[in-house]
């Protein structure tokens, strides 16, 4: 399944989100979660701790590809094979849940 | 150690009400989209707007979680908001006072709070959040 978590800010949703996909992958399948937020902190929810989740980098942006057709409806898709995206920006953490981070808005310095 | 198929895999994506990253070419790609709310109003109308925005994206399963509930009143609540705007509550997650101390120190809630409340309660939900069966509705205990 592709389950998509989705809320106001502050609701709880990464929480709910994190937890889920560590207990789906105690189920023994395979997981893969995406942190979409603008402030990503799905990390610490998986248990993967800060130094790892500092290091990861987001997804670039222009990954997807919109294409406009003559009757003006939009397609979107993948730009890139997703395992080969999986394989070069996923880090594993606790119950081997595999997590991507939607990429950033560049940072103007340290901070 | 047995690899875990790809093609057996979850994918779980965690996103903001506005559901940036979806669009009518994606939408189509969730199986099953989950608006949380808590039981207050301005978090309830914002998940009738994402329920309302997947469905229009293509996503095929739009269900509603709730979180942090306290009592039977927030439960009536909710009941009966997602009733009024014909919204599938699914699940409740209670409210846990223990969840605040364990993300202040950044731990995953799995590992530092096992076994509380909220914990339970969503892992109870990630056997049927995880399966392609359609989910059943929540219903309030007592409710004719």
């Amino acid at each position: 399944m592709r389950i998509a978590i989705a809320g106001k800010g502050g609701t709880g949703k990464t929480t709910i989100a994190g937890t889920l996909a560590r207990a789906l992958a105690r189920t023994g399948r395979e997981v893969l979660a995406i942190d979409a937020n603008t402030n990503p902190n799905l990390a610490s929810v998986l248990g993967i701790p800060p130094a790892s989740a500092n290091a990861i980098v987001g997804l670039p942006r222009n990954l997807m590809q919109r294409t406009t057709h003559e009757d003006g409806t939009t397609t979107t898709k993948f730009g890139a094979d997703p395992e080969a995206l999986i394989r070069e920006y996923a880090i594993r953490g606790p119950d081997d849940v595999q997590l991507m981070v939607m990429g950033r808005v560049g940072h103007g310095g340290a901070g | 150690m047995v690899a875990r198929a790809e093609s057996d895999r979850h994918v779980v994506v965690d996103m903001e009400a506005a559901l940036e990253h979806l669009s009518r070419g994606t939408g189509r790609h969730v199986s099953r989209l989950v608006a949380v709310l808590e039981p207050y109003y301005r978090s309830m109308e914002t998940a009738r707007n994402v329920v309302a925005l997947a469905t229009e994206l293509g996503v095929p399963d739009v269900v509603v979680v709730a979180n942090k509930v306290r009592d039977a009143a927030d439960r009536e609540a909710i009941t009966e908001f997602c009733r009024t705007h014909a919204m599938r509550l699914v699940g409740e997650v209670p409210y846990d006072g223990q969840l605040a101390d364990v993300e202040r120190s950044g731990r995953a809630p799995i590992d530092a709070a096992a076994g509380s409340p909220a914990v339970v309660a969503i892992e109870a939900l990630a056997g049927p959040l995880g399966s392609d069966a359609p989910m059943a509705m929540t219903r309030l205990v007592g409710a004719t």
